[in-house]
């Protein structure tokens, strides 16, 4: 318990410096942050998993701490819901594709290190 | 970015990715996939229904927002479970699970976005 909440409060905190510090640089209406965000984390779980170095804390706690599924889907919404729907499409798409394959490519990387 | 703003984040946190810990242990890919919807649903609810509000001080919609319903879901095991069905050639589960997190995670989205228009209708 202990362990993946503290893994969960860092996650949670690297994810909210990262978003804060990406949307003060970004001129764009677009959520860069969750997306670098989900895909990263994607990659490093399936990584960690590959290669057995994941734990409580690394994996289901800061890893799931990092990464968010709802925050995610709110911005497809709130793109969606301002009349950018090609862009809420496009955000959709390459993050479930992206995510899938970057777990795939952490598990395989992470299996032959 | 405020200190008390993180500190609220790491606080709530703890408890998001602890429930999600327990919940998933408890029903696993189901567990993952009911705390993704809920936390869609929550989060939407409170995004339209309280964080725009100019009362409610911004270390609570930080924290509730990014760092409890933030971290009590989660892409990244979302992925790599999908990966691992994929992996095992079992693709009805595959699609299935593919298809209610993805229609299920936007649906929960406006079916909050729905309560909380409803609710500020009846408090005007």
């Amino acid at each position: 318990m202990m362990l993946v909440g503290t893994g969960a409060a860092l996650g949670a905190c690297l994810r909210y410096l990262v978003t804060t510090l990406i949307k003060r640089h970004s001129h764009f209406n677009f959520p860069w942050a969750t997306l670098l965000i989900n895909l990263s984390g994607a990659f490093c779980l399936g990584f960690l998993t590959g290669s057995q170095m994941v734990n409580p804390f690394l994996g289901a706690g800061f890893m799931g701490g990092f990464t968010t599924f709802s925050t995610f889907n709110t911005e497809v919404f709130a793109l969606g819901d301002g009349g950018l729907k090609t862009l809420a499409v496009l955000y959709l798409v390459i993050s479930y594709l992206g995510g899938l394959a970057l777990a795939l490519a952490g598990l395989f990387l992470g299996k032959t290190c | 970015m405020k200190l008390t703003n993180l500190l609220s984040v790491a606080f709530f946190a703890f408890i998001g990715g602890n429930l999600r810990y327990l919940i998933g242990q408890a029903l696993g890919l189901v567990g993952t996939l009911s705390v993704n919807l809920g936390g869609c649903f929550l989060l939407s609810f409170l995004t339209y229904y309280l964080f725009d509000r100019r009362h409610v001080p911004s270390w609570l919609t930080t924290g509730l927002g990014t760092g409890l319903i933030g971290a009590f879901t989660t892409f990244s095991t979302f992925s790599l479970e999908l990966s691992k069905l994929l992996l095992a050639h079992a693709w009805g589960a595959a699609s299935a699970y593919f298809l209610l997190s993805s229609v299920g995670g936007l649906t929960s989205v406006w079916l909050g976005y729905l309560l909380a228009q409803r609710l500020r209708g009846l408090n005007r």
